[in-house]
């Protein structure tokens, strides 16, 4: 367990999302008498919580429950409709998978393409590019065309660009899955490994109870878009097992 | 002004990403092909002939300099026309990206106008060596392309990030611009000279009402024919596509982190 201190990482205050801000549409819609009413779907209503600094907060919640959209409204993919998120001058980055990449490009290529998206200076990726290749290990590959990968080459890279490029707080959504048996411990151990650091905070999103309780201190529960309870993993887990009848 | 600050910071530090982006996707445009790069060269000469013989040997036009006379219109038509019709569905298109990264949405664009600025830039090196060939005489006038092509990169630019916030929302908008774009291609004057074919107030109007044909004829008046450019309209374009700019970083702000949520 981390060392705790007061110093809050990320302030999530009564967050509302709707798949409703904006409606795509066709002329003819837009133009007949007959317009469809537009459907709105509420996927977070009212989400408030605090993560302190060097926590590792696990999201868990059936499929739907809102756990990816919170992710992504942490991560500024999609703007609150309502409430807000500070992330009290932390730099963010939501781990995922291939990025950004040219297929057509070498995986040494698209180390750059892919960081720099994720906001990475040329020269920080200079000083991790090494450290990527040997976590990524795929030999002679790196200098390949991304096409011509296996799909367990594709993920490592683009796991080992994601896990190794870091930032204060990290969101991670399921993607502790990839590549060969002996490549998914290697990532869970990098992932241990990242988070061991007491100054980083991360954002677990998984449907592994394991997983969330080996990694995780904290645990939030959602359900149908609301908070059901936050609190210790050995507190939640059971609970959330009974309601899901597991 | 908040969203211009912000859009200045943006472009900084985004800057690089858009620039490697660009050189990734002409890299990757070329990569499978045995010709690779020289289809960059290669493309616009092939047009610029079939343009040629079409309009200068079956439609025996008579404008001077008649090949050189196509290709300053059809390089400027070019980047036009790849810059509004890849906006409509810029979006769309990157959805992996935009569903999974948080990016300024304005970003993508730069990046492609990049890549469509280096494929001007060759074609404009063609048109120079063209014009040599034909025995045009070059005069310092030839520079004021320079400020011509920023006024029309900005007009363009400012067009394209408004087309692109309703390219994600209105699925006809690709049709619509299609057709529009078929249509500005014809009433342009690249293979015709507007100021010789037409006259009185279809003249005035494609002129001005035009950006695209006023623009090529005025790449046409510094290039071909040694005037100067008329600053008056560049001046006006350049305060439309500032305009054009303002609406749309402004729309991009207020709208880009629903995108994901739409498409």
């Amino acid at each position: 367990m981390k060392n705790q201190d007061k110093k809050i990482a990320v302030t999530v205050k009564n967050l509302h999302i709707s798949y409703r801000g904006l409606t795509k549409t066709s002329i003819r819609a837009t133009w007949s008498k007959k317009r469809k009413k537009v459907e709105i779907f509420e996927a977070l209503k009212g989400i408030s919580f605090e993560i302190e600094e060097g926590r590792i907060l696990g999201i868990i919640g059936k499929n739907g429950s809102g756990k990816s959209t919170m992710l992504r409204a942490i991560a500024g993919i999609f703007s609150p409709d309502k409430g807000s998120i500070n992330l009290h001058g932390n730099t963010i980055s939501l781990l995922s998978i291939g990025v950004g990449f040219n297929n057509k490009l070498t995986g040494y290529e698209n180390i750059y393409l892919s960081g720099m998206l994720l906001g990475f200076s040329e020269e920080e990726i200079k000083e991790k590019e090494q450290e990527i290749i040997n976590f990524a290990d795929i030999g002679d590959f790196i200098f390949k065309p991304v096409k011509t990968y296996s799909s367990g080459m594709y993920s490592k890279l683009a796991f080992a660009i994601t896990a190794i490029l870091e930032t204060d707080i990290m969101l991670i959504d399921e993607v502790l899955s990839v590549g060969d048996v002996k490549f998914k411990e290697k990532s869970f151990n990098k992932m241990k490994e990242l988070i061991s650091d007491d100054k980083r905070t991360v954002i677990i999103v998984s449907h592994s109870l394991g997983t969330i309780s080996d990694l995780c201190d904290q645990v939030l529960w959602l359900n149908d878009g609301e908070v059901i309870e936050i609190g210790s993993p050995k507190e939640i887990i059971p609970k959330y097992k009974e309601f899901m009848n597991l | 002004m908040k969203n211009i600050k912000l859009f200045f910071k943006n472009i900084k530090k985004y800057n690089k990403y858009a620039i490697r982006s660009a050189k990734a996707e002409l890299k990757s445009e070329v990569a499978d092909s045995y010709l690779n790069w020289l289809w960059w060269i290669i493309e616009p000469i092939c047009f610029m002939l079939i343009y040629t013989f079409v309009f200068g040997v079956i439609f025996k036009n008579k404008t001077e300099y008649f090949a050189s006379f196509i290709f300053i219109g059809l390089t400027a038509w070019e980047f036009f026309n790849r810059m509004i019709t890849g906006s409509v569905q810029l979006i769309l298109h990157n959805r992996g990206l935009v569903t999974k990264v948080y990016i300024p949405k304005y970003i993508l664009l730069l990046s492609k106008s990049y890549t469509y600025l280096f494929k001007m830039a060759i074609s404009y090196f063609i048109a120079f060596a063209l014009m040599l060939f034909q025995g045009v005489s070059f005069s310092v006038h030839a520079f004021y392309l320079i400020p011509i092509v920023i006024v029309m990169y900005i007009l363009t630019f400012g067009i394209s990030m408004i087309l692109m916030h309703y390219g994600v929302l209105l699925n006809d908008l690709a049709n619509l611009t299609r057709i529009g774009l078929r249509m500005v291609f014809y009433l342009s004057g690249i293979f015709y000279n507007i100021r010789e074919r037409l006259h009185g107030i279809l003249q005035y109007v494609l002129l001005r009402a035009n950006p695209i044909a006023f623009h090529m004829d005025e790449m046409r008046k510094v290039l071909l024919e040694s005037k100067l450019p008329s600053f008056e309209g560049l001046a006006f374009w350049l305060i439309i596509g500032l305009i054009l700019c303002f609406i749309g970083i402004n729309i991009i702000h207020k709208n880009e982190n629903s995108y994901a949520k739409v498409i």
